[in-house]
């Protein structure tokens, strides 16, 4: 893309002459400071210097769209603004990244284009966020995330900094498989205790065993609700990366689009999150390319030239809501009709909102089209089914010329279970890792018969091996032995289930199972799946609890 | 539920009652029921229309282990999870495949949403109250018990589904 | 008569941004004074008391743009004339304070063309306003 594109794009020379001396000089100033830290002097009428001159610096170049600048400005920004309360921090390392953003951001200033490739940039905050205590695998999770993170990483002061500790998520997701454990233990604590109650008749110490349950049962959910809320963080830090995405779409497309995000702190499960940007990025690409109009069809009729494209999120009640409109040409209905008709689909009887629901079909989401922007060819269907994976749903509505929105809801947090999926007589089910020991290719000559039961020998002794499909009542005897089977396990008991296949590990949202399925004894719930598909999830304590009264 | 003549005419009301045009036109021409009818087997049946949320294409139903017979499986509705009856195990038919042509309607009843697998959906039939006679007696089949009346208009012959005793689902 | 603004900010090419809004559409013609910094600004600003509309910078060498304000306001210098206070990302505690020692809004960079045309309109719409009152 050409800095022509950008309202002032004409005075990028005007940009330079301005910006490169004063980065020259906040360069300069970094390279004194590093040597007054050496000779023990705090430096801080130098480092109080620059800080005029960064803001500067980011100003003219947000204003100019060269965001690489605009970013390591801000970077070095926060830096100084951190190493200004936190003298302690000043020293060798924090000199050193002061002068290679000092030096960076000269030689961005100086060659300036928004062509500049962003990742020296890129690299450069995420050092900075190192520096300044956000965790390491943020800094993994590529740059348009490092970026937005900084964004919403409060400037710690010395108080905030030591009260802060990094924690690896993959340390709160182990937890949360922790707690549910916890949980589990809780029922059956409270199962034991009604049998018990029932053996026994009620005296004192089964009172006190009974509260003591009841207790056990508000603490779990205490620490329940602290863990999610440790899990939440603002959605800014999902969408930092999309008014950049969505200048560069506009500029590829010719379109004049002025995004308008708000709600940035609105809060969302990191695991919402992190799956959230692709349908979000395929929504606003999608908006920018068909749903807003070129300039000059935009005046024609009677619109501004530039197009308006809302993000908005709010909470609402317990969900969170996120909508994506433009005030663009809106949905296409006839093209809808005649695509949907020429897949067989009868749209005689449908409404204006049924022909809407239809963006979400497969091979009729319009997103075909959007092949020119690379990467970015998810279509509306795949988006949607992200959202639904998410336990999530999304609605459009869109009126001729008035343009289109499209609103997300999605829950706040998630009961996740990282599941290993496996398929069964063509139908695909998920179990929960936590009970999963081991997966075995099964080798027909290693199960003997034994009682009518498959029997093996699985780390040195000797566990039961049952066909999935007659656990779960899917198969017809005498099919094609299935090739692996599952160790699953639940606290001492073990039992090896043999599948058609394993499909891989997952987190899946886990999702009730509708009162009209009855209270199925094998499955606890239901998931959808990646694809949209939907699966079941196998309770696989009663199933082993099963197996064992079945003994 | 008890199948007394009040107990058969009720539903038939409910038709009526949810048409606003019918029910005030008192002057006008004969109440009518608005009614989606769909195909099972050679059958035509039908349900008031206020009772259907809408008509989709079946993308994928999958399979619960051990739920009743006539639950043919889950399917996903735009992220939730529809449970989709097999009416035709619930009408005392044999299973069918699922084809093309297959849909699965979606009805909202006592606040909750459920899907009903059917062969064929047809257009929105209007038909007129006075055509629709009560269930023959001399028919006794599974299915009879579920009827609310059976309607014969235009040369068709449109039995028309109390849902309510249909999705009686844990009886 | 022609409509005259005044804009103070520490940054030439930001003059250059407004010199370039203020020549199109119907912002064309208007007389536009500028400042290169605060101290600069506040006598500009004393000096016509018939402006549109004023754009302050919030960072400037000398007297930043909180500082121009609070001190126009105090001194009840031309209270009708609204002052726009010029922000850049992260300095949302400025944007209160702003507002809260008498900005008429603030405008946060970057901004577009179209920002600046909207808050003319509103400006001209609090104008006819006041001399319908
Ligand atoms: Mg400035």
């Amino acid at each position: 893309m050409k800095a022509g594109e950008n309202p002032f794009g004409d005075l990028l020379q005007d940009y330079i002459v301005e910006s490169l001396p004063l980065a020259e000089q906040v360069g300069d100033a970094f390279v004194e400071l590093e040597r007054r830290w050496r000779a023990g002097d705090p430096g801080d009428q130098v480092l109080a210097s620059v800080t005029g001159s960064l803001h500067t610096i980011k100003g003219n170049s947000a204003m100019m769209g060269l965001t690489p600048m605009r970013d390591v400005a801000h970077a070095l920004e926060d830096l100084c603004g951190y190493l200004a309360r936190a003298g302690a921090s000043r020293g060798d390392e924090a000199a050193a990244l002061l002068v290679t953003g000092g030096g960076l951001l000269v030689d961005l200033i100086g060659s300036a284009s928004a062509d500049t490739e962003p990742g020296a940039a890129d690299q450069f905050m995420a050092r900075v966020l190192g520096f300044l205590g956000v965790a390491p695998e943020a800094s993994a999770a590529g740059p348009d995330r490092r970026q937005a993170e900084r964004r919403t990483q409060p400037r710690a002061g010395d108080t905030e900094a030591a009260s802060v500790v990094r924690v690896d998520f993959r340390r709160l997701d182990a937890m949360l498989e922790v707690l549910g454990e916890g949980i589990i233990q809780h029922s059956a604590l409270a199962e034991l205790y009604r049998r018990l109650l029932r053996r026994v008749g009620a005296c004192e110490e089964l009172g006190e065993l009974d509260q003591t349950v009841l207790s056990l049962q508000k603490t779990l959910s205490r620490l329940e609700s602290t863990l999610m809320e440790t899990r939440l963080l603002p959605v800014s830090t999902v969408f930092g990366r999309f008014p950049r995405m969505v200048r560069d779409v506009a500029h590829a497309e010719g379109k004049r689009v002025r995004l308008e995000v708000t709600g940035g702190d609105t809060s969302l499960d990191k695991a919402v999150l992190d799956r959230l940007g692709e349908p979000l990025l395929h929504l606003l690409s999608n908006a920018v390319a068909h749903g807003l109009e070129l300039p000059g069809d935009r005046v024609r009729a009677g619109k501004p030239a530039e197009g308006l494209l809302r993000l908005q999120a709010a909470a609402v009640s317990g969900r969170v809501a996120i909508r994506v409109s433009d005030d663009g040409r809106g949905l296409d209905q006839t093209a809808i009709r005649a695509k949907a008709e020429a897949l067989g689909v009868d749209t005689r009887a449908a409404d204006t909102a049924q022909l809407h629901q239809l963006v979400f079909v497969a091979g009729l989401s319009t997103a075909d089209r959007v092949t020119t922007l690379a990467g970015r060819g998810m279509g509306l269907d795949v988006a949607a089914n992200v959202i639904h994976a998410l336990g999530g749903t999304i609605e459009v509505e869109s009126r001729p010329g008035q343009g289109s929105a499209f609103t997300l809801s999605l829950p706040v947090t998630l009961a996740i279970v990282r599941s290993l999926i496996v398929e069964v007589d063509r139908e695909r089910y998920a179990v929960p890792l936590s009970h999963v020991a081991e997966t075995v290719r099964a080798e027909p000559e290693t199960i003997r018969q034994i009682n009518n039961q498959g029997v093996t020998q699985w780390r040195g002794d000797l566990i039961h091996v049952a066909d999935a499909g007659a656990v779960l009542g899917t198969g017809k005897p005498c099919e094609a032995p299935r090739p692996f089977y599952v160790v699953m396990t639940a606290g001492a008991r073990r039992r090896g289930l043999l599948v058609d296949r394993l499909i891989g590990h997952q987190d899946i949202v886990v999702k009730g199972l509708d009162p009209a399925l009855g209270r199925p004894a094998v499955v606890s719930g239901t998931t959808i799946l990646g694809d949209g598909r939907v699966a079941c999830i196998l309770d696989v304590v009663r199933i082993l609890e099963g197996a064992a009264h079945g003994n | 539920m008890a199948i007394d003549g009040r107990a058969a005419v009720e539903p038939l009301l409910g038709f009526v009652d949810a048409l606003p045009a019918a029910a005030a036109g008192a002057s006008g021409p004969a109440p009518t029921l608005h009614l989606l009818t769909f195909a099972l087997d050679r059958e035509e049946f039908g349900i008031p229309i206020t009772q259907v949320r809408e008509v989709i294409r079946v993308n994928g139903i999958t399979r619960v282990p051990q739920v009743p017979a006539h639950v043919r499986g889950v399917t996903n509705l735009r992220g939730r999870i529809l449970a989709v009856v097999e009416l035709r195990t619930r009408l005392g038919l044999v299973e069918g495949p699922v084809t093309a042509a297959s849909r699965i309607v979606v009805v909202e009843l006592r606040g909750r949403t459920l899907g009903l697998l059917v062969d064929r959906v047809s257009q929105v039939t209007k038909v007129p109250v006075d055509s629709v006679a009560p269930p023959p007696e001399e028919v006794v089949t599974a299915e009879t018990d579920f009827l609310t009346g059976v309607a014969r208009w235009d040369s068709r012959l449109i039995m028309l589904l109390d849902l309510d005793k249909v999705l009686l689902l844990n009886a | 008569m022609s409509e005259s603004f005044l804009v103070i900010d520490d940054s030439k090419l930001l003059h250059q941004m407004y010199r370039l809004i203020f020549s199109q559409g119907d912002l064309a013609g208007s007389t536009i004074h500028y400042a290169t910094n605060g101290r600069e600004g506040y006598g500009l600003l004393a000096a016509h008391p018939d402006l549109t509309l004023v754009f302050l910078d919030l960072n400037m060498p000398e007297m930043n743009g909180l500082e121009v304000l609070a001190r126009a306001r105090a001194e009840r210098l031309h209270s009708h004339v609204p002052i726009v206070l010029v922000t850049t990302e992260s300095s949302e505690d400025d944007e209160a304070r702003g507002l809260a020692v008498g900005a008429w809004d603030y405008l946060r960079k970057p901004f577009q063309p179209a920002d600046i045309q909207r808050l003319v309109r509103r400006a001209r719409e609090l104008r006819r306003g006041r001399g319908a009152a």
